[in-house]
Formats: C-alpha cells, sequence, structure tokens
C-alpha cells in the first residue's frame, strides 16, 4: 500500500486533482537557493509566554448558544443529529 | 478629499439631517445596487442604532466622531445574529454567534452596521469574482473588476454607499481593491487590529483594516479598531495615530523602491511611467530617493502562495457541515464530508485547499513548505535591512491595469502573478497604505512595523504633490 495519501483523501474532497498552476508556483520554491543565515528570525515572531490567554473556561451567553443550536444542520425530536459515524 | 467622518460629524450635530434619515438614504442605496457588492443589507441594526445617536443629539447629548457615521463589513466578520457566508455555498445560512474584536470597537464608538458586503469566498481571489454571489462590478468602470478578495468593500465606499468599510488583508485583499476603486486602504502591522472574530484563510499574514475616502479617515477607524485582545494572542500594543503630525509636513524621510519591480516586462509601461514620474515629484520636493534590490516576483509569490495554501487547507479543514454550513449527507461520515466540501466549496477555493494539502503532506512538506518558511525569513530580514537604509519604500499596487469582469479567474496563475507587489509585505508583516493616486491601480506606501503614523503623514505629503 502506498505511504502517500492522494490528495482527495487528504482534502476529503471528492475528485480533487493537482492543479498546473499551483504546481508552477511550487516548482519556482523548489528551485530557489536559500541562504542559510536567516533562521534568527524564528525567535522575532513567536509569542512570548507571558502573552499567553489564561486557560479558562468561560461560560457562553444565552444568545451565543442559542444562535449555536440554530447554526447545527440537523435536528430531530429535540436532538442535534450527526452522520453514522459506525456502519452496521 | 477631506475627513467624510469629520464632515457628516458636523452635518449631525448641526441637525442638517437625522442618523436615520442618513442611515435610511444609504439603505437603500445599498439595496439597489448595481455592482452586486452587498450579500446581507443590515436594515434592522442599522436603523436601530441611527434611533439611538438620533436620541442622543435631541436630548443635547455629545457624540463621538464615529457615531452615526454608516460602515460596511466585508462578509468574513462575525457580527452577532447576522449571516456570515465568506461568499459560500457552504456557509450561505450561517449566522455569527458572536461579534468580531475590531466590529465590536466599532459598535462600542457608535458607528452604524450597514452591510456585509460581497468579497472572494473566504479571501481566495484578486478580483471579487469567486463569488456564490455573483461577480463585484468595479465602482469607476462597472466593465472591470473590482479587485479582492475586499471587492464589495472597496467599491461600497468609492460608490458613497457606506463612509467607511472594514476590509481584510492576507496578500493584498485590501490595497489592490482599493488602487482598483480609486480610495484609500491600509493593510496594518500584522497583530495590530485583533483577528478574533475573522474568519481565517492564512493566520500568519491575515490582518483587519479600513478603507475609506481619505487619509484622515483611515486614521480615525485605526484609532479605534486597533489594541491588543485577549482573545488574539499575536495582536500587539499600539500607540496612537496623531492627526497633527499626519497632516503635518514629514522632515528627513528616506524613501526606497525596488528596482526589480520596475524595471522587468511583466510591468505595463503606463504603470512604470507614471510610477516613475511620483519618483520624479518626490525628489523634487526635496527628499532623498534609493533604489533597492529585492526577491523577483516569483520568489515572492511562490513563497506567499506557498504558505497561504498551506494555512487555508489547515483553517478551512474544520468545515465539513457535521456542526454547521450545509451539510449533504453521504452514506456515512466520511462520504459527508466529502460531499459536503467538494459541493459547497468553489473551484478557486479548492484548489488552494488541495495545494495547501499536497505541501503539508509527506515528501513535499520539506522541499516546498519548509523551503517557503526559510524564504519568508529571508524576506523579513531583507525588509530589515531595508528599513536600516530608507523610512518609507514606495511600489505600484499592481504591475498591471484593471482587468475586465470574466479575463481573471480563467488563469489562475496570471491571477496569482497579479499579487506580485503585494504579498511581500503581508510576508513581512508590514503596514502598507494603498494611495489612490500615482498609476492607474494606486501606488503602496510601507513603513517598518509599527510606523502607520509616518506612512499616514507621507501619504498625506504625496496627495498634496499630486
Amino acid at each position: 500500500m502506498s505511504k502517500i495519501m492522494p490528495v482527495d483523501i487528504l482534502s476529503s474532497i471528492k475528485g480533487a486533482k493537482s492543479s498546473e498552476a499551483v504546481d508552477k508556483l511550487f516548482d519556482v520554491i523548489k528551485n530557489a537557493e536559500i541562504n542559510q543565515n536567516s533562521s534568527n528570525q524564528n525567535a522575532k515572531n513567536a509569542v512570548s509566554i507571558g502573552d499567553l490567554r489564561a486557560d479558562v473556561v468561560e461560560n457562553s451567553s444565552e444568545i451565543t448558544k442559542q444562535i449555536i443550536k440554530e447554526n447545527f444542520p440537523k435536528e430531530k425530536d429535540g436532538y442535534l443529529v450527526v452522520s453514522k459515524v459506525i456502519e452496521g | 478629499m477631506e475627513s467624510q467622518i469629520q464632515k457628516i460629524h458636523n452635518q449631525l450635530v448641526a441637525k442638517e439631517f437625522t442618523c436615520t434619515e442618513l442611515v435610511t438614504q444609504k439603505l437603500a442605496l445599498l439595496k439597489e445596487n448595481k455592482f452586486n457588492s452587498v450579500n446581507t443589507v443590515l436594515d434592522h441594526l442599522a436603523l436601530e442604532a441611527a434611533a439611538k445617536v438620533d436620541a442622543k443629539i435631541a436630548n443635547g447629548e455629545e457624540i463621538g466622531l464615529l457615531e452615526g457615521i454608516p460602515f460596511g463589513i466585508k462578509d468574513v466578520y462575525m457580527v452577532q445574529g447576522t449571516y456570515t457566508s465568506a461568499s459560500s455555498d457552504l456557509l450561505k445560512k450561517y449566522k455569527s454567534a458572536y461579534t468580531a474584536t475590531a466590529i465590536q470597537k466599532l459598535l462600542d464608538a457608535g458607528a452604524i452596521p450597514m452591510a456585509k458586503e460581497n468579497c472572494d469566498s473566504f479571501g481566495h481571489g484578486s478580483s471579487s469574482e469567486n463569488t456564490v454571489f455573483g461577480s463585484v462590478k468595479n465602482a469607476v468602470d462597472t466593465s472591470l473588476v473590482a479587485g479582492g478578495s475586499s471587492g464589495g468593500s472597496a467599491v461600497n465606499v468609492a460608490a458613497g454607499y457606506t463612509v467607511f468599510s472594514i476590509g481584510g488583508d492576507t496578500g493584498g485583499s485590501i490595497r489592490q481593491p482599493a488602487g482598483y476603486n480609486k480610495i484609500y486602504g491600509l493593510k496594518p502591522t500584522y497583530g495590530r487590529v485583533s483577528r478574533y472574530g475573522l474568519m481565517a484563510y492564512a493566520s500568519s499574514t491575515d490582518t483587519v483594516g479600513p478603507l475609506a475616502k481619505s487619509i484622515e479617515d483611515v486614521a480615525i477607524v485605526m484609532n479605534v479598531i486597533s489594541g491588543k485582545d485577549a482573545k488574539d494572542q499575536t495582536s500587539v500594543v499600539s500607540e496612537k495615530i496623531s492627526a497633527e503630525v499626519v497632516a503635518s509636513k514629514p522632515e528627513g524621510i528616506k524613501v526606497g523602491y525596488f528596482k526589480n519591480f520596475i524595471e522587468n516586462d511583466a510591468i505595463d509601461p503606463t504603470i512604470k511611467a507614471d510610477f516613475l514620474a511620483t519618483i520624479e515629484k518626490i525628489k523634487t520636493a526635496g527628499y532623498q530617493v534609493q533604489e533597492l534590490d529585492f526577491f523577483d516576483a516569483d520568489t515572492l509569490v511562490s513563497t506567499y502562495y506557498t504558505l497561504a495554501m498551506a494555512e487555508t487547507a489547515s483553517n478551512l479543514s474544520r468545515l465539513d457541515g457535521t456542526n454547521y454550513g450545509d451539510r449533504i449527507e453521504g452514506k456515512n461520515l466520511k462520504e459527508t464530508y466529502m460531499v459536503t466540501r467538494s459541493e459547497n466549496f468553489t473551484e478557486e477555493t479548492k484548489r488552494r485547499i488541495v495545494g495547501g494539502n499536497q505541501v503539508l503532506s509527506q515528501g513535499f512538506s520539506d522541499a516546498i513548505y519548509l523551503k517557503g518558511q526559510e524564504l519568508r525569513k529571508e524576506i523579513e530580514a531583507a525588509f530589515e535591512a531595508d528599513f536600516n537604509k530608507v523610512d518609507i519604500i514606495l511600489s505600484p499596487v499592481t504591475p498591471g491595469p484593471v482587468p475586465k469582469i470574466g479575463e481573471v479567474l480563467s488563469n489562475p496563475h496570471a491571477m496569482y502573478l497579479s499579487d506580485a507587489y503585494t504579498v511581500g509585505f503581508s510576508l513581512g508583516q508590514l503596514p502598507t497604505l494603498t494611495c489612490p493616486f500615482g498609476t492607474e491601480t494606486g501606488i503602496q506606501v510601507t513603513g517598518a512595523k509599527n510606523k502607520e503614523q509616518t506612512i499616514l503623514q507621507f501619504a498625506n505629503f504625496l496627495n498634496q504633490v499630486q
């Protein structure tokens, strides 16, 4: 079995194929030369630990909860219905 | 042009018209509009907010500068209880459960939300034709594209339907439509405005910014929406932009431009000539102008799209119809995901998701994605070196003139290359303002990170010497 997963499975898009227009962009990157002195930029774009949000649970407002339920695609007898996960 | 916000504020205070009259007139224009620039008109919210402003004025209370000012919102921002479709079939009936920080700040300041504006689906495009609501037409010439992805936002401002609009810019999506519709558009420094409540395209370059008819209005809006936000850990503290400094003559400013952007075969000869004429005016006004070397357009575009596609593939993987969105049932869960996404994403969105998954997959990530990350670091380092030499970098907004409707989507590779002059500044996370002069599609004024005040001041000077 091939180790490389096809792009339609990876993307969850039926019949998806790579595009010539996009492949042309990737070819430029493959052929580009890299200067090895640029890795000191890493720290500059990192978020400092002090800026991390506290890990706390916040209760949503009633209106938020109501809209979240309204957005659910399928409801039956007061239950939110998901697709069948385990095939019988 | 003078500040439209200040002008309307003065008229409201002088009781020349009521806020309800103003909003009613603009709502009618938005509904009748021939540009296809709107996905949802927010009648109820707008009129309710206008009535509050009128009540304050009638009671003799003072109103803030933004109170009663009608504004538009690109249809990728959450506004509680309104549809936020990202111009896609998948989210056509998706209702925001909360409000984006930038929009909430404007609502708190009393600005009036008028419409959710048409755009390229999930920000994927440069013409606002990749939308399930129909192509947006240019405000200056309806046979031309509006630009994108914030095309509806630019058109609404240019047509006078909104006083300002909030767009989103990942690789040029505020700056390019601003140039195409002859208004100002600012892509702020990454993090200056919270991204909380913005539907993510490419999280490392997504920015929130205003489109308006004057530099003063850009500054007024920026001062309200900027700031650190606990809900976006990449947001940063910033200083207020001073209207006095922006209006003053910039002193001791050194200007640069990328020689290779101008001296190549891809640039339209008129755009090149007009840009160089602007450079001459700057020299005549006594400023030093330096030519700078930079990365070629192919490398910039390829680096940007490699990283943006990888990020959008990851960000949009959550859209599978399970918890929200237009679910299309298949015979099992996997089939449901696949059919839902195949049927509900546009061709361009699918192209970008597939490209992103390609570069993130085993066997490709080292050769493409990680190499793209390294190139981005080089680009950032080059900007840092350039801003040790100059204070302002000028460039055209696009290499070519505004395309006709129907020309862009048929050639995706050409569409990607048309972003050549905007994507570099996105990778550098730098503030860049499009000004509606200098070339047919405008001129970009870029500064080092957090130098918004300097670029607005220099743009104000440029406006005066046009």
